[in-house]
């Protein structure tokens, strides 16, 4: 998956699971969207879905300081990578 | 010290509808809510039961994704009519957050339908590890799901008090708001119960045969409280909510009073987690009508239980007799709409307040031929013109609980 693979699909996940459309990339969700814990614990799911693997519980912990969409694709194209290697 | 308790608004959804105008309608013509059981594609064909109390109005539930989020169809259903208390109630926001104002509000559990989504999860053969289960399942299914989703969607902050005691969850949720606030703990508490459509309890009821089944094709006839040819009750689905407030706080912010709660009680039978208990239900309503501080000739108007089982309905005529005599009316309005389980208390009570205030007395649907032996009661057979004054709302529920609540109109 490239990053700009990741990136539109993490897009689409955000409007349909989270009715958040076109979010900036830098853009803090928790502060402009609401994007609360829950949400979070959804989006791994998603996640999961999307690398077609489950995450471990320290993959899990590695992405509690995730704000913004460019991090979140920063953590899918970091476990992407480690799964093909 | 001992405050008044005053209802200020109410609102519920029921298979014979959802605004006022619809259920006065349903019960002045007869209109039954009861229909063809609906299928579930797991449930249906095993049980032999073939009818639902069905809520079948349209009913937009416009929440935001982030209360939604966390809600199975029971907490939308519970948001919904809590909505439409507190928006005719004309509470300001500043209150509703202050910590005065709590909720006593509860389902029979939280919602099948997410638990059954779980289970599937369980028991399918996927051999899928990952994103089984979703991280707000349990917040749909826990238990207090309809209390806390209220909470959180009209952002209330003081007390909660979830009861979940099957067919008595709503109607210990209005007695145990009351008692919050005549007590003074609360200034207000909005309270009731909610159930959704569910094949698990007509399963459950089914297998232990207190189930309608000789209707099936006319699920209007059923169910058929205190008649002869009763065969069982009738699972259905709904919510309500009542607003109670301290009078003294009613009064000063100009709030419209709909009715008083005078009394309120709960016991247990002490025994048979099943079988009803005449000894049981004759001990809850004289204990309400002691917490209300009136005798039983003071009651105008009984809204029985009457769930239309064989000794279910014998047990509470034999009950209502030796504690009122045959002088009140008795109802049973689960003739319309079936058994709404966890909501059944709180329905109940709204719409008595209804027929209080439109001066009528609805009949027992169905009621052709009065039981001999529930026949010691004053059945209302035909719609009255009459006034209730006062009326007992009684409710009793597996587990061997009882409740009697006592309701005034407002003078």
């Amino acid at each position: 998956m490239t990053r700009e693979e990741i990136q539109s699909k993490i897009l689409i996940v955000f409007k349909e699971e989270f009715e958040i459309t076109n979010p900036g990339l830098d853009e803090n969700l928790t502060e402009k969207y609401d994007f609360d814990s829950i949400d979070a614990l959804e989006l791994l799911g998603e996640i999961e879905t999307l690398l077609g693997s489950e995450l471990t519980r320290d993959e899990k912990k590695a992405s509690m300081d995730i704000r913004t969409i460019n991090q979140i694709c920063d953590y899918i194209e970091q476990l992407a990578k480690k799964r093909i290697s | 010290m001992e405050k008044r308790v005053v209802i200020t608004a109410s609102a519920a959804i029921t298979p014979i509808g959802h605004h006022k105008d619809e259920v006065i309608d349903s019960l002045v013509n007869g209109k039954s809510g009861v229909k063809e059981l609906r299928d579930d594609k797991l449930l249906t064909d095993r049980v032999a039961s073939k009818v639902f109390g069905t809520v079948s109005c349209p009913i937009e539930f416009n929440f935001e994704r982030k209360y939604r989020k966390t809600m199975g169809p029971v907490a939308y259903y519970a948001c919904q009519v809590v909505k439409e208390a507190l928006e005719s109630s004309g509470l300001d926001k500043g209150f509703i957050s202050s910590g005065r104002l709590g909720v006593a509000f509860g389902s029979t559990h939280g919602s099948p339908t997410v638990q059954r989504d779980i289970y599937k999860t369980f028991f399918s053969h996927s051999q899928s590890k990952f994103s089984s289960i979703g991280a707000v399942d349990y917040l749909k299914s826990m238990v207090h799901t309809t209390a806390v989703n209220i909470t959180k969607m009209f952002g209330i902050t003081g007390r909660v008090i979830s009861s979940s005691t099957a067919c008595t969850t709503s109607s210990q949720s209005i007695g145990f708001g009351y008692e919050a606030v005549k007590y003074g703990l609360q200034d207000a508490m909005i309270c009731g119960g909610a159930d959704e459509y569910d094949t698990t309890t007509v399963a459950v009821f089914d297998n232990l045969l207190a189930c309608s089944t000789d209707f099936n094709d006319t699920p209007h006839l059923t169910p058929r409280p205190f008649d002869t040819k009763r065969d069982g009750l009738v699972v259905g689905e709904g919510a309500g909510a009542l607003l109670l407030e301290e009078y003294e706080f009613a009064k000063k912010r100009g709030a419209g009073i709909i009715g008083e709660v005078i009394g309120f009680s709960c016991n247990n039978n002490g025994g048979d987690l099943i079988l009803p208990n005449m000894n049981g239900i004759t001990e809850t309503i004289k204990l309400g009508l002691q917490n209300a501080k009136i005798g039983p000739d003071e009651v105008d108007f009984v809204c029985a239980h009457a769930t239309a089982t064989k000794m279910g309905d014998v047990a509470e005529a034999m009950a209502i007799y030796k504690a009122y005599g045959d002088e009140p009316y008795v109802t049973g309005l689960k003739s319309y709409m079936g058994h709404t389980m966890g909501s059944c208390g709180v329905i109940e009570a709204i719409i008595t307040l209804y027929m209080m205030e439109q001066g009528i007395i609805a009949p027992t649907l169905n009621l052709d031929e009065v039981d001999e032996r529930c026949s010691m009661i004053r059945h209302t057979k035909k719609l009255r013109e009459s006034d209730i004054r006062i009326a007992a709302i009684q409710n009793f529920a597996f587990g061997g609980v009882n409740t009697s609540l006592l309701i005034k109109k407002f003078e």
